[in-house]
């Protein structure tokens, strides 16, 4: 549910990249900070430890603008990937209005993919919501890896139909905008007042 | 729930912000959203400065829970010359009031407390809804909205 404030006259949304440790979210964060516009967007805020991962979460606000007055925002967030941050996961997720899963096209991480997005069902679930009709776009990430898995393959242990599914290579900023794009695309088109 | 304008909830916390001569009040959302901001604010992102402190104060809730605390109501950061005061007004949302002096503690907290249950009572979500469903067509927006998210995000 966006967060919608008639007095200061802004409709904001709030999208969390979720997936197991190094797929790439916070490289598809730093990755919309470089290409959109600084006046659409604030700081990239990043909580990391010393080894820059992930410790609590990454956030960049941004806005894309107006509509009839109002400013339509979008703040996107990562969780930490590491299994034992589940705690912050669980509450970075709270009141999200779309998920990016992105996933790491490594074989050797399939099992870290489908873990993951078990956590995240499980979390979705806890806040109520029908993960199955929630605003969640797959991104396979790492499209460049010898012998990627193949998509579909998630789409088919997961159980997922019909999930709309984008391919990357965060890290050179291919399928970053076209995932940000559909996952946007996709809240706006559940928006009511 | 009785009827307040919705232009209170400012008035409220820059009230606030006078009595206890503090820099700057914001009420922000569980979720991390700034609601309404009082004072000055042009040395913080207020933006930022929501996320971060919603994030700190759901952190601090599951402490609270292991320690067999439902939530703890108030947090307290002690700087050297600045110093964040953060409460919870309702379930949903919470109080930020940064101030300068630290003799002012007791102000602080008392005026936060005072207020809270007023703050609650000027925040309806569906009374937003529906002023703003008063201006704004559904329709309209998510077509604008698309046209802004196909420009802004075009892919390289």
């Amino acid at each position: 549910m966006p967060h919608i404030s008639f007095h200061n006259k802004e409709i904001t949304f709030k999208i969390v990249y979720f997936g197991p440790g190094w797929s790439g979210k916070t490289t598809n964060l730093v990755r919309i900070h470089a290409r959109v516009e600084d006046d659409l967007r604030g700081d990239l805020v990043m909580l990391d430890t010393d080894q820059e991962r992930t410790l609590f979460f990454d956030f960049l606000p941004m806005e894309l603008g107006r509509i009839a007055g109002y400013a339509v925002r979008l703040n996107l967030y990562t969780v930490p990937g590491q299994i034992y941050y589940e705690a912050s996961r669980r509450l970075i997720l709270d009141g999200a209005d779309g998920v990016v899963f992105v996933a790491d096209s490594q074989p050797s991480r399939l099992d870290a993919n489908l873990v993951s997005f078990s956590l995240l069902r499980e979390n979705l679930e806890s806040y109520g919501m029908d993960w199955s009709t929630f605003p969640i776009v797959l991104q396979y990430n790492k499209r460049d890896v010898e012998a990627p898995i193949a998509v579909g393959t998630l789409e088919r242990d997961l159980g997922l139909n019909g999930i709309t599914v984008i391919e990357a290579v965060a890290v050179e900023g291919r399928g970053v905008m076209e995932t940000i794009a559909a996952v946007s695309c996709r809240i706006i088109e559940g928006f009511d007042l | 729930m009785r009827e307040i304008p919705a232009d209170t909830t400012r008035e409220i916390l820059r009230n606030l912000i006078a009595a206890c001569e503090a820099k700057t009040g914001l009420l922000i959302t569980k979720e991390g959203t700034s609601i309404a901001e009082a004072g000055d604010t042009s040395y913080l992102s207020t933006t930022a400065m929501a996320a971060l402190v919603a994030g700190m104060f759901s952190a601090t809730r599951e402490v609270a829970r292991m320690v067999g605390e439902r939530q703890f109501s108030i947090l307290l950061q002690q700087g050297e010359s600045r110093h964040i005061h953060i409460s919870l007004t309702t379930d949903t949302t919470m109080l930020v009031v940064i101030f300068e002096d630290i003799q002012r503690i007791g102000k602080v907290r008392h005026e936060a407390r005072k207020v809270a249950e007023r703050l609650a009572d000027s925040l309806s979500s569906s009374r937003d809804s529906a002023l703003v469903r008063s201006e704004l067509s559904v329709t309209d927006f998510r077509q604008g909205a698309v046209r802004l998210i196909n420009d802004i995000f075009r892919p390289d």
